[in-house]
């Protein structure tokens, strides 16, 4: 019985040697998710004084949460090669900001829908999506998570929402943009809609 | 800015030339070609040229290789890059115009309707409409899902409706998700089409309606002919009701638009891309 709990063990350890390290990408994305709603949920959070502090603590988990270098390659893609070190840098910070102000809102105005996280799927050995639901009363709209393995964590570099993948979307208007625009065009657009021109 | 391309310019009269060498264009690369693939952009010389910043940009670091993270990448940047879809936009002018259109449309009328309802009419009465019109639009599903031999679908489709006429009063309760557990499924012509391996053909925005394409265009007419309402003597007590049916649907959307434009830097080109993944995610289901 022994021998074969050991072979159990050592057949998991072979096969899924990073996931053990590092948790399963489910339970990691799970968890800042719970985090936020916990945060929506608390009454000490809804005045409109205090909530300035949540947005604050919300942005704080998101950004351990994603992976804003990985998201913004990934949108670039070939593209980014074209941007030189501090532009990919300023690229990156624009365009978490922008990100995190557009969907603040959204997530601020929460109320009680219920959030279901139903499985993890591995893509390749250090990719993930993770699938969960929002459920309301009207429908079950499917929130999936690409996940990448970075250094210990899990990190989300892609949401995608009803089949929408956020930066296939942006990457699309980039690309349009960058087509007969310069980088440090693009860098200005983005600075404009942060509202930092 | 865009608007003037429309009003000012000379190529609305060009609109039908446009139409036609489409219609032609489609005719012969995805009518001929099934299955025809949605055809995918792959980043070309010219445009990796043009974006190619101006040579004093270029910093000594681009040319020293100090990213190994970059390179390492690269092949999984390049796979997806092949996912993006395109889309032949060749009514571009008339299209810009009528996404502006329908904008207005949205925040001058539909928003300040809907917001009145919902206001007037609680969410349980709204939900309860939502779902008895969901319900009337049952033939287009159980057409839709035979003609992809979904026979499951249908099926179920069929158990849906007539537990939901009965059981769920007239659908207005959706009793069969509830005690049956058997969810919606949305099937439509547009999908039908497109489940048979033929493209999109090209992108197109109709006045009220908002992004289609050829295709789902005419999965479009097709659907009105299956949908109840279409029958409703006289036409205007059909269009009162579709228009009051999109007007219970909107108000549970109020928001998502502004968030929509709130995130995007090109709406339009946003737009257009979350309709292409959104019906190809349809189609692939």
């Amino acid at each position: 019985m022994k021998r074969i709990l050991l072979g159990i063990h050592l057949f998991v350890f072979m096969v899924f040697p990073l996931t053990l390290f590092a948790g399963p990408p489910l339970i990691t994305v799970e968890g800042h998710v719970n985090e936020v709603l916990n945060i929506l949920r608390d009454p000490a959070f809804k005045g409109d004084a205090s909530k300035k502090t949540g947005e604050e603590k919300v942005r704080d988990i998101s950004d351990r949460m994603f992976d804003f270098t990985e998201l913004s390659k990934r949108t670039l893609g070939a593209n980014w090669k074209n941007f030189n070190r501090n532009q990919q840098e300023e690229f990156i910070q624009l365009y978490r900001d922008i990100l995190q102000d557009a969907y603040m809102d959204k997530i601020m105005s929460y109320t009680d829908e219920k959030v279901v996280f139903q499985k993890e799927v591995m893509l390749s050995e250090n990719i993930a999506e993770v699938q969960s639901y929002i459920i309301t009363k009207r429908a079950e709209t499917p929130i999936y998570y690409r996940v990448i393995l970075k250094g210990n964590e899990w990190r989300v570099y892609d949401v995608i929402i009803e089949g929408v993948s956020l930066i296939k979307n942006y990457r699309t208007q980039f690309r349009e943009i960058l087509s007969n625009k310069s980088p440090e065009d693009l860098l200005g657009i983005l600075r404009e809609k942060a509202g930092k021109a | 800015m865009e608007q003037k391309i429309f009003t000012k310019s000379p190529i609305k009269f060009l609109i039908p030339f446009f139409a036609f060498f489409s219609f032609t264009f489609l005719f012969y690369t995805n009518l001929f070609a099934i299955p025809s693939a949605p055809v995918e952009e792959m980043p070309s010389i010219q445009d990796a040229e043009i974006t190619n910043p101006p040579a004093e940009q270029i910093g000594h670091e681009m040319m020293t290789p100090t990213e190994p993270e970059t390179s390492e990448n690269e092949n999984e940047f390049i796979e997806e890059e092949e996912e993006v879809l395109h889309i032949a936009d060749p009514l571009y002018p008339w299209n810009k115009a009528m996404y502006h259109f329908n904008d207005r449309f949205y925040f001058w009328v539909l928003k300040p309707a809907a917001q009145g309802y919902s206001a007037v009419v609680p969410e349980d009465i709204r939900l309860g409409v939502s779902n008895f019109f969901y319900n009337l639009t049952t033939p287009i599903r159980f057409v839709s899902s035979l003609l992809q031999l979904k026979m499951k679908v249908a099926g179920n489709e069929l158990i849906r409706f007539a537990y939901n006429s009965t059981v769920g009063v007239l659908g207005f309760a959706d009793a069969a998700k509830a005690h049956l557990d058997i969810s919606r499924h949305d099937e439509d012509l547009g999908q039908t089409i497109g489940s048979y391996g033929i493209g999109h053909g090209f992108y197109i925005v109709w006045p009220f309606i908002g992004p289609s394409s050829l295709r789902d265009t005419a999965g479009k007419i097709g659907d009105v002919f299956l949908n109840p309402v279409y029958y409703v003597n006289p036409t205007e007590a059909a269009v009162g009701i579709a228009a009051y049916d999109e007007v219970n649907e909107t108000s549970f959307h109020i928001g998502d638009y502004e968030d929509f434009k709130r995130s995007a830097i090109d709406p339009y080109i946003s737009m257009r891309d979350a309709y292409l993944q959104y019906r190809k995610k349809k189609v692939d289901e």
